[in-house]
């Protein structure tokens, strides 16, 4: 399941989106997806507080918050999140601003092509899962490596069997502390 | 009798000096004619030589030697000292003089060169008056040998004057007028090339005016159109698959009725009768045909609509690559082979090329849209040849076809945004425009020769390495 935020002033371009993800015949499929849509930036950062969303999909040209400065607060609030800008206008200062700042994944410009729509889609939420995981991977293995380095001292604590054993002491979170 | 009085009352002497006065109204070379003039005076009056001086015009009494005989060439044109000799006599007090003997015996002021030139036995000397002015004077001189000049031959010569004063005027005027005709050519001519320049220059400031309106225009629209644009033609996708498994559903409803066979479910009646009326294959098919046909029509707006965006800035630029253009124009022509090859025979002529700094895809649309109207130029058995070279520092591409020609009065208007010959639907007369916008965005231009009836050649010419091209030229700086 991929749950989505479509964010666009035009509530028509809304519902073609949310069509063209949920129809399964318009290759490539979307698989499970789970679409909130807005018509407000503002009021999609306050869904976005208190619900999980994969991908952000934003038009650039909005009435009371561009794309690009919705996209930052949103990489700033929810750094997990994709995020994609989409553009009826081809304003590259604007769409330059969005890449640096906002840190968007895609550039899509409208009118798009539905199956590239989609492949970019996927290919976007495959790149975040790949860098959640990774960085899960990354906190495993330094979890890892703590209780190694625990196991070690423990170990050498026991080998010497000496009155140094006071000077390891445990830090509030886990960690060792050496003292000479 | 003196022999000047015989010669000058002859009226082949006078009707001589008369043609001489024509010949300096028809243009002969001035200084010439009044050389001749003079010795034709000198011969009339037996004199061993003589002189002519004119005032400079814009002077009341600064003289210069306009001919003379006997006397070193380089003189001729010499300003004499103001109010010297005897022409500076003469000039000033309007009256005809007598000379015999030592010129410093009448007691005429004599400094100047003319005078000293030689001591004369004898001379005349005439005011030259034209309307009340005077506008030099002519002397004619006898040497020792001859007899001395009388009052008579002078008041004889006198009554020549008048005539010799307006043959010199009228000479005077002709030259003047010569003169100006000349310079009025020139400041013509002169005029004219600064007009074209301007009109050049004009022409390119509309033609970039043009351009920029548009592209700032464009910029503006795109963005209203895009969007509707965007969610009908992805309506059209999710429609079109929608009506798939509408009709999927459908039919494999006609098929579990067809199995059915007869009965008699009321519903069911209902529903045969329906189907009775129906022609199902037929909005299957026109269903599929309409979509597609709607989303043709929408892809036509979508690609307006690009390339309206290509006049202004904002049209994504591409980053400079150096690619081998015949391959891109093969691959060009592989896109339009399809459409041209039933009316033109395509013949490459390539020559040999360097490989060339452009935009590549936006090169590929200048070749595309030279090949589309090369194609649509021609009816039928034509031919479209692609030629290549190489001159100076430019690379040239043209695309010559034997097609119908283009109006000399369409001639300046083809890059023009909008202007198309063709019909609704066929052409939006963009094409060129865009082509030229591109070319001239790569520091290049397009020339176009066309005769109607014959064929049309575009030549497309590209600076082999690009300067400041990713630069935005005015028109563009004005339209971002
Ligand atoms: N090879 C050619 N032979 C004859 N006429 C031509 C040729 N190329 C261009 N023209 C003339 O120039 C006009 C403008 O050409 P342009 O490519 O800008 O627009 P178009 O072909 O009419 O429309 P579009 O290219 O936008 O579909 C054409 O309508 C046609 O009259
Ligand atoms: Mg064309």
């Amino acid at each position: 399941m991929s749950s989505l935020l479509i964010v666009d002033d035009e509530p028509n371009v809304l519902s073609a989106m949310r069509r063209l993800c949920q129809n399964a015949a318009v290759m490539p499929a979307i698989h499970n997806p789970s679409i909130a849509t807005f018509t407000s930036a503002p009021e999609a950062l306050d869904y976005l507080d208190d619900h999980e969303v994969d991908i952000v999909i934003s038009d650039y040209r909005m009435p009371d918050m561009d794309g690009a400065s919705f996209l930052a607060c949103v990489k700033e609030r929810h750094p997990d999140t994709a995020r994609i800008i989409m553009s009826a206008c081809s304003d590259i200062d604007g769409i330059v601003r969005a890449v640096n700042h906002a840190g968007i994944f895609r550039f899509v410009s409208k009118p798009w092509s539905d199956p590239d729509l989609k492949a970019t889609i996927l290919e976007v939420l495959a790149h975040r899962r790949l860098l959640i995981e990774n960085r899960e991977l990354a906190d495993e293995v330094r979890a890892q490596r703590d209780v190694i380095l625990r196991q070690k001292l423990e170990l050498d604590r026991l080998e010497r069997e000496s009155p140094g054993i006071t000077k390891v002491r445990w830090t509030e979170d886990g960690g060792v502390l050496l003292e000479e | 009798m003196t022999p000047a009085r015989g010669r000058i009352a002859d009226l082949d002497w006078i009707h001589a000096l008369y043609e001489l006065g024509q010949k300096a109204a028809n243009g002969a070379h001035p200084q010439q004619v009044r050389q001749e003039i003079l010795e034709h005076i000198v011969r009339g009056f037996d004199a061993e030589s003589g002189s002519i001086a004119l005032i400079v015009d814009g002077t009341t009494d600064q003289l210069e030697l306009a001919a003379g005989t006997e006397l070193p060439r380089g003189l001729i044109g010499n300003p004499l000292p103001r109010g010297a000799g005897v022409f500076g006599h003469v000039v000033e007090t309007g009256q005809p003089v007598l000379v015999n003997g030592d010129a410093a015996e009448t007691g005429l002021p004599l400094r100047g060169s003319v005078d000293r030139q030689r001591s004369t036995h004898s001379a005349m000397c005439w005011p030259l008056r034209v309307a009340g002015r005077t506008i030099g004077a002519v002397a004619v001189n006898r040497a020792e040998t001859s007899p001395r000049y009388t009052a008579d031959d002078l008041d004889q010569g006198q009554a020549l004057m008048s005539l010799l004063a307006l043959v010199m005027a009228n000479h005077r005027m002709h030259v003047e007028r010569e003169n100006r005709i000349l310079e009025l050519s020139t400041l013509n001519a002169t005029m004219q090339r600064i007009n074209g320049m301007l009109e050049d220059a004009q022409n390119q400031v509309i033609q970039s005016e043009k351009l920029a309106s548009i592209g700032q225009m464009a910029a503006g629209v795109a963005h209203e159109i895009n969007n509707p644009l965007a969610f009908a033609l992805s309506n059209l996708g999710s429609l079109e698959a929608y009506l798939t498994k509408i009709f999927e559903l459908l039919a494999a409803y006609i098929d579990a009725d067809v199995a059915l066979g007869s009965t008699n479910i009321p519903a069911l009646a209902a529903a045969r009768m329906l189907r009775d009326e129906t022609d199902f294959e037929f909005l299957r098919r026109d269903t599929a045909d309409l979509v597609s046909e709607s989303r043709d029509g929408l892809l036509r707006v979508k690609r307006i609509v690009q390339d309206l965006r290509d006049f202004s800035r904002g049209g994504v630029e591409e980053v400079l690559q150096a690619i081998d253009v015949h391959a891109a124009l093969d691959r060009t022509l592989n896109i339009v082979r399809n459409e041209l090859k039933y009316k033109a025979n395509i013949v490459r002529n390539y020559g040999s090329l360097p490989e060339i700094e452009c935009m590549p895809s936006r090169l590929n649309q200048v070749f595309l849209n030279l090949l589309v109207n090369a194609g649509q130029s021609i009816d039928a058995n034509g031919t479209i040849t692609i030629s290549t070279g190489v001159d100076d520092k430019d690379a040239w591409i043209s695309v010559a076809d034997t097609g119908c020609g283009i109006a000399p009065e369409n001639l300046n208007r083809i890059f023009d945004p909008f202007f198309t010959t063709k019909p609704v639907g066929q052409g939006t007369g963009l094409g060129l425009s865009v082509s030229h916008s591109i070319v001239r965005k790569h520091g290049g231009r397009i020339d176009v020769e066309s005769e109607v009836g014959r064929g049309t050649c575009f030549t497309v010419r590209l600076p082999l390495a690009q300067a400041n091209a990713s630069l935005p030229n005015e028109a563009e700086k004005r339209a971002a």
